[in-house]
C-alpha cells in the first residue's frame, strides 16, 4: 500500500441554500491528480454553484474542499486561488484596452523600485508563461485585439504562472470554433500529462466524451451518479442528467386550428438563423434549448425590440413591420422579458403605471389621462391576478418578483395583446407563484389567447407546453407534439452532438 | 363588488397623495428655514415689496427650471439652456427692430428656443450621443451663433410696449411672477395628467423596459428637450423685457442654476423622478438666500459659498431622509 494516489481535489458534503431554495445538496466529488473531470447536468443542476464554490465565489453552506488531503483554509477567492485553484470563466474577465501580460497581472502587479510597475518583467513573465502555449501570441498587445481562443489561452497560461493545481473551465468551447476545440483539447491534454486536475465543464456531449477520462453528474443539486468516460455512452448519460420521468399531468390543451402567428426565415447575426414557426390560436407553443441557443434573441425579434437581419412575421395573416415595439405591440404582441428588472419594470412607477403603460392611448381622453379608468383597471386586473398586495399606487419595485411578473402578464392582458411571449416566466420566484404563473398560462389560452413561453426548466416545458420547438445554436433545431415530449427528446435536439444520437430519439 | 372597490380606491388614493407630497414639503420646511433664519437677521427681509422681489428674482430660474426639471425626469440634462435663452433674446429683438410686431415676434422667438432644444433632443435620439455631451456642445455651439450674429453687441431700441409686457404687475403681482405660475401650472399637468408625463417619468426611469412596453421613446425624450428649449427663451425675453435690451452673453451658467433648483426640488440626476412644486420651490430658496444676504450686505463671494453649501446640504437632507431606497 505504498503508491496510494491522494485525490488532487475532494469535496466533501458540499451544500449550498439561497434562502429557502436548496442549490447544493451533499455533493461528494474526488478528482485526481493529472485527471480531467467532467462535471454534467442540466441548466440549474448546479454546476455554476459548485463551480462558484470551487473558486470561492460562494462559501458553501456545509462540506468543505481538500486540495492533496489539506482543507482549503479560509473563503473567498484569494483563499482559493492560494489553494491553486484557477477558475476560467465561460464569460472571459479581461480588461479590454491593457495588454496580455497587464490583465495576466491585474490586481497583483510585479513592483519595482518600491512603487512601480515593472513592465518589462511582466511582459517577459507573460511570454515565458505563453511560450508553452501559443508563441504567436504577443505580451504587450491590447487584449482587445485577440480572439476568444486566443484570450482563453491567455487565462491558462495565467493559471499556469500561479501554479494552479486545479484548473476549472466553465463551457470553454462556447465561442470556439471546431478547429479552435481541437487546439483547446491538446493544451488540456498536456496539462493534464503536466499533472494539472482539469475541472471540464460543458453541455456539448461529444466534447466531454473526446476530452474527459472522469465525470461527475449533478441533477437537482445533487450528485446522482460518478462515471468512467470509456465504461458509459451518451445516451446513458443523458438519462442520467434528466433523470426522473416527470409529471405530465395536469395539462389541458386550448388549441383551436387558426394560425394567428406565423414567422418566417427569421435571422440576426448568428444568434438567430433562419427561425420559422407557427402558433395556433389558444396554443402555447414552448421553446426549449441549452443557455445560448438564441431563445431570446428570437422572442426579441419577435417582439420588435431587435431588429433582424432577414425574414418576415405575419400576424393572422398580415405582414409585421420588423424591428418595432410599437408596431408589434398595436399587433397584439407583449413580450415579457428574462429580466424582469431591466427590461420588464419601471421599478420607482406605481404598479397602474407599469400595467398601463402600453394603452396609454386608450386611458387617456382629450389628451389628458384617465387615473380613474386607470386606477379602476389595474384594481380589477390585480385581483383577477391575485397580486399581491392590492395597492395601485405602491412602487412596482417593491413587490415580489411573482408579483411583478403578474402585473407584467397584466400589463398585456390590459393592451389586449392576443400573442403572449413569456421570457422565463418563473425565473427567480417562489414554488408557490410558479403554480400561479402555470395556471395563468392556461387560462389565457381558454380565452383564446396563444403563448410562446421560452424556459431552461424542462418541467416546466413539459408542463405549460402544447407543442415544443427545440433550438440549437441559433436554429431551430426541431419541434416536438404534445406525444412525442420528453425532457429525454428535448435534450437529445438540444445538445449539439455527435450522429449516432439520433437513433435513440427515434426510439423515445 | 363595486363598493369594496370604491372604498380600496379611496384608500389608495389618499395614500398616493403622500410619497410625492412628503418630499416636496421637506422642500418646503427647508424654505420655511430660510425665510424665518433671514426675517430674524433682516427685518427688511419679510416685508410684501421684498417677497416680491424674491419672488421676481426667482422666476427667471424657475422658468429655465421648469424645462430641466422635464428633461432630467427623462433620464437627461440640458446644459445648453442659458444659450438657448441667448439666442430667443437676440431673435425677439431683432426682429421687434426690423418692425415685426410684437405678436408675431414673440412666437417666432420661442420657436427659436424651441428649435435648438429640437436639435439637442435629435442629436440624443438619432445622434445616440449622452446628453451631457451633446449640450455641452450645444451651449458653445449657441452661445456663438448669438455672438457672431450680434457681433458681440447688445441690441437695443425694444419697444415699451414689449417691455411693459413684463414689468407691469396684475393684482400687484410682478407678471414675470404671472407667467412663470401659468407656465408651473401647465408643465405641472403635462407632467402629472397627460402621458407624456407618464412616458417621461417611465423613460428616465427604465429606457429599455419601457420601449419594450410600447412608449415612443424617442419622441418622448425629443419632446423633453423641445419644452426646456421653449422654456429657456420664455426666460430670454423676460429678462429681455426688464433690461430692455438684448445682450448676445445672457444666460450665463443658468443651467447650473436650474439644475440645483431642480435637485434642490428632488430631482434625480439619474432620472424617472423630480416635482415641479419641488423645483418651484427649489428656485425660490435659492433666490430667497441671494436676496437675504444682499439685504445683509454680505459680499458676493460669501453668497456663492452660501449657494455651495445650500444644494450639499439639501442633497445630503434627501439622501439621509430616503435612506433605504
Amino acid at each position: 500500500m505504498t503508491n496510494v494516489v491522494v485525490d488532487r481535489l475532494k469535496l466533501t458534503g458540499i451544500g449550498k441554500s439561497f434562502g429557502t431554495l436548496r442549490a447544493l445538496d451533499g455533493v461528494e466529488m474526488s478528482v485526481r491528480p493529472g485527471t480531467v473531470h467532467g462535471l454534467l447536468g442540466e441548466n440549474g443542476a448546479g454546476k455554476s454553484t459548485l463551480l462558484n464554490i470551487l473558486s470561492g465565489v460562494f462559501a458553501p453552506s456545509s462540506g468543505h474542499i481538500e486540495i492533496d488531503g489539506v482543507r482549503v483554509a479560509g473563503h473567498g477567492p484569494k483563499a482559493a486561488r492560494r489553494a491553486g485553484i484557477a477558475m476560467i470563466h465561460q464569460e472571459l474577465q479581461h480588461v479590454p484596452e491593457l495588454s496580455v501580460a497587464q490583465n495576466m497581472f491585474l490586481g497583483r502587479p510585479l513592483i519595482a523600485g518600491g512603487v512601480f510597475v515593472a513592465r518589462r518583467l511582466q511582459e517577459q513573465a507573460a511570454a515565458d508563461a505563453l511560450a508553452p502555449l501559443d508563441r504567436s501570441i504577443d505580451p504587450s498587445a491590447p487584449i482587445r485585439t485577440l480572439k476568444v481562443a486566443q484570450r482563453q489561452i491567455v487565462e491558462i497560461a495565467r493559471a499556469m504562472m500561479e501554479d494552479a493545481k486545479v484548473l476549472a473551465m466553465d463551457e470553454p468551447t462556447s465561442s470556439l470554433t471546431p478547429a479552435e476545440f481541437e487546439r483547446l483539447a491538446i493544451l488540456i491534454a498536456d496539462l493534464a500529462a503536466k499533472g494539472v486536475s482539469v475541472i471540464y465543464v460543458s453541455h456539448k456531449m461529444d466534447e466531454v466524451f473526446r476530452v474527459c477520462e472522469t465525470a461527475t453528474i449533478l441533477r437537482d443539486g445533487r450528485k446522482v451518479a460518478d462515471v468512467i468516460m470509456k465504461d458509459t455512452t451518451e445516451s446513458a448519460v443523458i438519462a442520467r442528467m434528466v433523470g426522473r420521468e416527470l409529471a405530465v399531468a395536469g395539462h389541458q390543451s386550448f388549441v383551436q386550428g387558426d394560425i394567428v402567428l406565423e414567422v418566417e426565415g427569421l435571422t440576426r447575426a448568428t444568434a438567430v438563423r433562419d427561425a420559422s414557426l407557427t402558433l395556433h390560436r389558444g396554443e402555447v407553443l414552448g421553446i426549449s434549448g441549452l443557455v445560448g441557443a438564441g431563445r431570446t434573441e428570437l422572442l426579441r425579434l419577435i417582439a420588435g425590440v431587435d431588429q433582424p437581419d432577414a425574414g418576415e412575421i405575419r400576424v393572422r395573416g398580415r405582414r409585421l413591420p420588423l424591428g418595432n415595439p410599437r408596431t408589434a405591440i398595436a399587433a397584439g404582441l407583449g413580450l415579457l422579458p428574462e429580466e424582469r428588472k431591466r427590461e420588464g419594470i419601471v421599478a420607482r412607477r406605481p404598479v397602474s403605471s407599469n400595467i398601463a403603460l402600453p394603452s396609454m392611448r386608450r386611458f387617456s381622453r382629450f389628451g389628458f389621462m384617465n387615473r380613474r379608468a386607470v386606477a379602476r383597471e389595474s384594481l380589477a386586473l390585480m385581483t383577477d391576478l391575485n397580486l399581491r398586495p392590492l395597492s395601485i399606487e405602491r412602487p412596482i419595485g417593491q413587490f415580489s418578483g411573482g408579483n411583478q411578473q403578474k402585473a407584467i402578464i397584466g400589463r398585456w392582458i390590459a393592451a389586449g395583446a392576443q400573442i403572449l411571449l413569456f421570457d422565463e416566466p418563473t425565473r427567480g420566484i417562489d414554488v408557490g407563484a410558479k403554480a400561479e404563473i402555470y395556471a395563468l398560462i392556461e387560462k389565457l389560452a381558454s380565452e383564446g389567447r396563444s403563448m410562446i413561453v421560452v424556459s431552461s426548466e424542462l418541467p416546466e416545458i413539459l408542463r405549460v407546453s402544447d407543442r415544443v420547438l427545440v433550438m440549437r445554436e441559433g436554429r431551430i433545431a426541431g419541434v416536438l407534439e404534445r406525444d412525442e415530449m420528453s425532457e429525454e427528446a428535448i435534450v437529445a435536439l438540444a445538445v449539439p452532438q455527435s450522429a449516432p444520437r439520433a437513433a435513440s430519439i427515434s426510439r423515445s | 363588488m363595486s363598493t369594496s372597490n370604491s372604498t380600496a380606491l379611496n384608500k389608495v388614493e389618499k395614500k398616493f397623495a403622500l410619497p410625492v407630497g412628503l418630499r416636496d414639503a421637506g422642500t418646503l420646511l427647508g424654505l420655511v428655514v430660510i425665510v424665518v433664519v433671514f426675517s430674524i437677521l433682516s427685518p427688511n427681509f419679510l416685508t410684501e415689496q421684498n417677497v416680491l422681489n424674491i419672488l421676481q428674482q426667482s422666476s427667471i430660474n424657475a422658468c429655465v427650471a421648469l424645462g430641466m426639471t422635464l428633461v432630467i425626469i427623462s433620464g437627461g440634462i440640458d446644459l445648453s439652456v442659458g444659450p438657448i435663452a441667448a439666442i430667443s433674446a437676440v431673435a425677439v429683438a431683432v426682429l421687434m427692430a426690423a418692425g415685426v410686431p410684437i405678436a408675431l415676434a414673440i412666437p417666432i422667438a420661442l420657436c427659436f428656443g424651441m428649435a435648438a432644444g429640437g436639435i439637442n433632443g435629435a442629436l440624443v435620439t438619432f445622434g445616440g450621443l449622452q446628453p451631457f455631451i451633446v449640450t455641452l456642445g450645444t451651449l458653445s455651439l449657441y452661445r456663438a451663433i448669438s455672438l457672431i450674429y450680434t457681433g458681440g453687441n447688445p441690441i437695443f431700441g425694444i419697444p415699451p410696449a414689449f417691455r411693459a409686457l413684463t414689468n407691469s404687475t396684475i393684482f400687484g403681482v410682478p407678471n414675470p411672477v404671472v407667467i412663470v405660475a401659468v407656465l408651473a401650472a401647465i408643465i405641472w399637468v403635462v407632467l402629472n395628467k397627460t402621458p407624456l408625463g407618464e412616458y417621461f417619468l417611465a423613460v428616465g426611469g427604465n429606457q429599455e423596459a419601457s420601449r419594450i412596453a410600447g412608449v415612443p421613446v424617442t419622441r418622448t425624450k425629443i419632446a423633453s428637450y423641445v419644452i426646456s428649449g421653449g422654456l429657456a427663451a420664455v426666460a430670454g425675453l423676460i429678462l429681455v423685457g426688464r433690461l430692455g435690451a438684448a445682450d448676445p452673453t445672457l444666460g450665463n451658467l443658468w443651467e447650473l442654476d436650474a439644475i440645483a433648483a431642480a435637485a434642490i426640488g428632488g430631482a434625480s440626476l439619474m432620472g424617472g423622478k423630480g416635482s415641479i412644486v419641488g423645483t418651484l420651490l427649489g428656485a425660490i430658496i435659492l433666490g430667497s438666500l441671494r436676496n437675504g444676504l444682499t439685504l445683509m450686505n454680505v459680499q458676493a463671494f460669501y453668497q456663492l459659498l452660501a449657494t455651495g453649501l445650500i444644494i450639499l446640504v439639501a442633497m445630503l437632507i434627501d439622501r439621509a431622509t430616503r435612506g433605504r431606497e
